[in-house]
């Protein structure tokens, strides 16, 4: 509202300043846009640069051979590309089973996150309760709570329910940062949809459930296509809490299991930064898939916000 | 037949018991939060107030734990430490975020590839990010090093992470480069939501590029620039991945952040009393926070 007002207000004061500035502008526009598209050419250039440069790094390291990755001989570019990191990485190294852990955990967290977020979010919305809009601010707050705060007693909560060192209790704390944002940003969706809608599909014999899973869902997929990226990317991710729950190498994921490999060997960033090349292409190929909609999902709740 | 009243809708059923309705379907949400959130940091209120050893019951002591904090100056400058590397990344961010945006917005054979491409950090797992970049950084094998001397810039490495006046400075660079298309994309968005019809009464009125900017274009974002910097301070200042695997907080403190900080005292010398007080010192920023966000964002979504 007050945005609006000052874009209105906004809007009109130039008018007087372009009395004052006169005519002439059809040729120095053009020559105005002609710049403006050079700038931003170059603009794109340095952060183009600066984006892919250290990715350059991980993915020509990976294919180097030892003698081209230290010391003096290092070289810019692998001169015998090789995948003998590859190699070590799976035949030498537990990463496969970090790599599985991490698959398991992430697909799981997803899955119910999607289905707890998108329950809660609907009853927000839709349902008259007494609560209801101190609930929706608990979540926001929920959301802000640091992980290095809530580690240490959540430690011993897991340890006395038995599931330190188990996949199942990461998937239970991760539920604890995905569900809240995933419910907050469902919310904004959620009441975009027409009410009408919904209760035609109550009239025509659909259950509560069924509204939201046959009429609800399927009209919000850009958001829950957000929210699915975004819990499938933080527990692929998350770091503090699988140092401190897990030890137990059947039970550690990629981002704990990868950093161990330098203290075990100084000279083994080959093989890490393969680690590293194919740990990142889960979340790029989950990113690519929904790119389409993550962008839409994310404007519309931005917008919302 | 028709005498008889009218047996009550499915609808109307439904909707007289949304109470029962709204427990069941908030349920499972509730039970997560209450187990992994909002009881522990009950919990660890409780014990920033006790002398507790992992493993052992703790001892009530009362502000005893705060007041150890407050007097031992490598806690100052683990503040100090934390607000600097926020503010400056947050700054930078900021910048190059609205810069991108700013570019991504203009019509542009292939934008969606440069989109694609500046997006890509976003979805690259941060301890990635952050393993990566410690090998850029490396004094005989990064990138960085070998770039300056084949350029004939330089001809002795630097020791980017273990220099104190430069530590800092490249720290933050890695938490820019992952953190910049979260803003990137945010303000894309926001960009895009600003009505088209504004512009073009601006540019018939004869505005500048400039007047543009500064009467359409960031009046237009102030909602967006608000929440984005505000989650994005939250999520800088707590996360200590970047901090913990690039320096851990070398060299002497010069790096070391207080998510990483209070970690690492819990974890290297298992006090836990003190390493919950640590944290709970971010409790003024959150609130700050969390009331700039809730009048704006809840708003918007609670009624």
């Amino acid at each position: 509202m007050t945005a609006d007002a000052a874009v209105r207000r906004g809007a009109r004061s130039p008018t007087t300043v372009s009395a004052a500035a006169g005519a002439p502008r059809g040729a120095s526009q053009a020559a105005r846009r002609r710049l403006a598209a050079l700038a931003g050419y170059a603009v794109l250039l340095v952060l183009t640069v600066w984006t892919i440069g250290p990715l350059y790094w991980m993915v020509t390291t990976s294919l180097k051979t030892n003698k081209e990755l230290y010391g003096a001989d290092t070289t810019l570019w692998p001169r015998h590309p090789t995948l003998a990191n590859y190699e070590v990485l799976f035949r030498k190294t537990p990463f496969a089973i970090y790599f599985r852990n991490s698959v398991l955990i992430a697909l799981v967290t997803t899955g119910l996150t999607v289905v707890a977020s998108a329950l809660a979010a609907h009853a927000l919305v839709r349902f008259r309760f007494p609560g209801r809009r101190l609930l929706a601010r608990v979540l926001v707050y929920t959301y802000l709570v640091p992980q290095s705060l809530l580690f240490i007693p959540l430690f011993s909560i897991l340890v006395n329910a038995s599931l330190s060192n188990t996949r199942t209790g990461l998937v239970l704390a991760y539920l604890g940062f995905t569900v809240p944002f995933c419910t907050w940003l469902l919310m904004g969706y959620f009441l975009s949809v027409p009410v009408e809608l919904e209760e035609a599909g109550l009239v025509d014999g659909c259950s509560r459930v069924g509204v939201l899973f046959r009429i609800v869902m399927p009209v919000t997929l850009p958001a829950l296509a957000v929210t699915a990226f975004f819990s499938f990317t933080l527990s692929w991710n998350e770091y503090l809490y699988a140092s401190v729950f897990v030890s137990d190498v059947n039970a550690k994921t990629i981002p704990t299991g990868i950093p161990s490999f330098i203290i075990e060997d100084v000279f083994f960033w080959g093989p890490m930064m393969a680690s590293t090349v194919v740990s990142a292409l889960p979340p790029l190929a989950v990113y690519f898939v929904f790119q389409r909609w993550l962008v839409t999902g994310l404007t519309l709740g931005a917008v919302k916000g | 037949m028709s005498g008889r009243p009218r047996r009550p809708s499915r609808w109307e059923r439904l909707s007289n018991d949304q109470r029962a309705l709204a427990a069941l379907f908030l349920l499972p949400a509730l039970v997560v939060l209450a187990s992994v959130v909002v009881y522990p940091f009950l919990s660890a209120l409780w014990i920033s107030f006790e002398a507790k050893q992992a493993g052992t019951p703790g001892r009530f002591v009362g502000l005893q734990n705060y007041a150890e904090l407050m007097g031992d100056p490598v806690f100052h400058q683990i503040v100090a430490n934390t607000a600097v590397y926020t503010g400056v990344a947050v700054a930078v961010k900021f910048t190059l975020g609205l810069l991108a945006a700013l570019v991504l917005a203009q019509p542009r054979p292939l934008n969606a590839v440069y989109r694609t491409v500046l997006f890509v950090p976003w979805a690259i797992p941060t301890v990635i990010a952050a393993l990566t970049w410690r090998w850029v950084y490396d004094e005989f094998s990064g990138l960085l090093n070998n770039i300056l001397i084949a350029l004939g810039l330089t001809k002795n490495v630097v020791a980017w992470l273990a220099e104190p006046q430069l530590a800092m400075w490249c720290v933050v660079a890695v938490a820019v480069w992952t953190g910049t298309p979260f803003y990137t994309m945010s303000f894309l968005a926001g960009l895009q939501a600003i009505p088209r019809e504004l512009y073009e009464a601006a540019r018939l009125d004869g505005a500048s590029a400039f007047q543009e900017f500064r009467y359409v274009t960031l009046p237009g974002m102030h909602a967006i620039f608000v929440v984005t910097v505000m989650l994005s301070t939250v999520f800088t200042s707590t996360s200590l991945v970047i901090v913990n695997i690039l320096t851990n907080g070398a060299p002497a403190e010069r790096t070391d952040i207080l998510p990483n900080f209070s970690f690492n005292l819990a974890i290297a010398t298992g006090r836990l009393g003190i390493a919950s007080a640590a944290n709970v010192v971010f409790f003024p920023v959150l609130v700050l926070v969390i009331v700039a966000l809730s009048g704006r964002l809840l708003a918007a979504r609670a009624t």
